[in-house]
């Protein structure tokens, strides 16, 4: 029972970490590029790329043994696109702003090459659980390496983290970070950089977090072959002090002989 | 398993895939036509607001034909005729869209009454690529009076070009309208 929980924590956590879809796999970098530019619209895309994740995940799992070998990826398209377009018209009907800041990228779920890479990696050989399990850490991890890069580009580009624009159910409100306006409107400091909310920005951004990442990487492989190498030498030292010492007492009883 | 056989499941499996997804999208649509008709209302209303700068307006929705403008038109597509709480009419606003190889667009074009000309406009649906290129650096500082309508270079040119078009189009309108 323990071991099945220790599974379901780490094929969560892997979505989020190890095989974080974004940052380890490199999938899904378009929309990432193109709706990190707030911090409420990352956490907007994230969440219908999650709903639409778990959905597809979940049905393709529960339909892998009906669907024909031959016919597993327009399937799975279908599904996909389905999907897509329920959380299109949910989103256009109930959450309008989000709609219309996410415009087409909410359609190009259906050809996210993570939504589709899980349906045919993972869904269609796993369980229903492990599928929904997978669904959300992968779903999980891709919002959360969206947030990230969202909070870099608003902070640094617009000098302020704005939200109410578009969940309009919270009320209104700017923390002023790098930049503050008055009630009035007059600019009292400004230390933004509006080159981080465009498009090239977001390249700037992604890279510097990937460099982060590989760098943080390396640093531990490093360390791991050095305390390998260490270890190595350590044995190597006592192996010839144990040699030395038997050579010596085989000398010294080939003297009292 | 014989091939006949074979194609048989395959095209009933595709089929039943297909039937419950269109099943699946009609009662989404079904769920939500209501409110995605309501917000649309909502947000030409609020439209129409900010560009007669009015807290509450009384509109009326005419076709063009009904409106008696007979004109061939590419992209003016209903008519509101604006009135403020008194019944004292503020001017129209249309509706217009219109699109490109860069994406559609969907505006409300206010005229004033008096003096028939542009007063500013408001935008409905925005999916071109460079949606906020075109807003921030077009749009909006053309309702701000800081930007003429054919300056159209702006980083956003072709949207600009086809919002331009759209207002072009729309003035013609209300001459006839008004004439």
């Amino acid at each position: 029972m323990s071991r099945e929980k220790g599974q379901t924590k780490a094929n969560f956590l892997k979505g989020i970490f190890l095989e974080n879809p974004l940052f380890v796999s490199i999938l899904g970098t378009c929309p990432a590029l193109a709706t990190t530019k707030s911090l409420e619209a990352a956490i907007g895309m994230g969440l219908l790329f999650t709903i639409v994740l778990i959905c597809s995940n979940v049905l393709v799992s529960a339909l892998r043994k009906l669907i024909p070998e031959e016919i597993r990826t327009p399937a799975y398209i279908v599904i996909i696109a389905t999907f897509v377009t329920m959380v299109k018209m949910f989103t256009n009907a109930f959450l309008p702003e989000l709609y219309s800041t996410l415009g087409v990228f909410i359609s190009l779920i259906v050809v996210n090459c993570i939504v589709l890479g899980r349906a045919e990696a993972y869904a269609s050989k796993n369980t229903v659980f492990d599928s929904f399990i997978d669904g959300v850490g992968m779903g999980v991890g891709y919002t959360l390496a969206l947030m990230l890069m969202a909070l870099f580009r608003e902070v640094i580009g617009s000098g302020m983290i704005t939200v109410g624009n578009i969940f309009t159910f919270i009320p209104k409100s700017s923390l002023p970070i790098l930049k503050c306006v008055s009630a009035e409107g007059d600019v009292i400091y400004d230390y933004s950089i509006s080159l981080f909310q465009t498009p090239a920005g977001a390249f700037i951004v992604f890279g510097l977090i990937l460099a982060t990442i590989a760098f943080i990487q390396n640093r531990k492989k490093e360390l791991a072959s050095y305390r390998d190498r260490q270890e190595k030498i350590r044995k190597a030292q006592e192996a010839k002090e144990a040699a030395l010492k038997a050579a010596q007492t085989n000398n010294v009883e080939g003297g009292n002989k | 398993m014989s091939d006949k056989k074979k194609y048989i499941i395959t095209s009933i499996t595709l089929g039943a895939i297909a039937a419950s997804s269109g099943l699946l999208i009609g009662v989404t649509n079904l769920v939500t036509k209501d409110q995605i008709a309501k917000n649309e209302e909502n947000k030409i209303n609020n439209g129409i607001k900010e560009i007669f700068d009015q807290n509450t307006v009384k509109v009326e929705g005419f076709d063009l034909s009904e409106a008696g403008i007979t004109g061939d038109y590419k992209y003016v597509e209903y008519l509101y005729e604006v009135k403020d709480e008194n019944d004292n009419e503020l001017g129209c606003a249309f509706v217009t869209s219109g699109s490109n190889n860069y994406g559609k667009i969907s505006l409300i074009i206010g005229f004033d009454a008096a003096e028939k000309a542009f007063l500013n406009l408001s935008v409905v649906v925005n999916e071109q690529t460079y949606a906020t290129t075109l807003v921030d650096n077009y749009i909006n500082p053309l309702n701000n009076g800081k930007r003429d309508v054919d300056d159209v270079k702006c980083g956003a040119t072709y949207g600009a070009k086809l919002v331009r078009d759209m207002i072009d189009e729309a003035e013609a309108a209300v001459e006839e309208f008004y004439k």
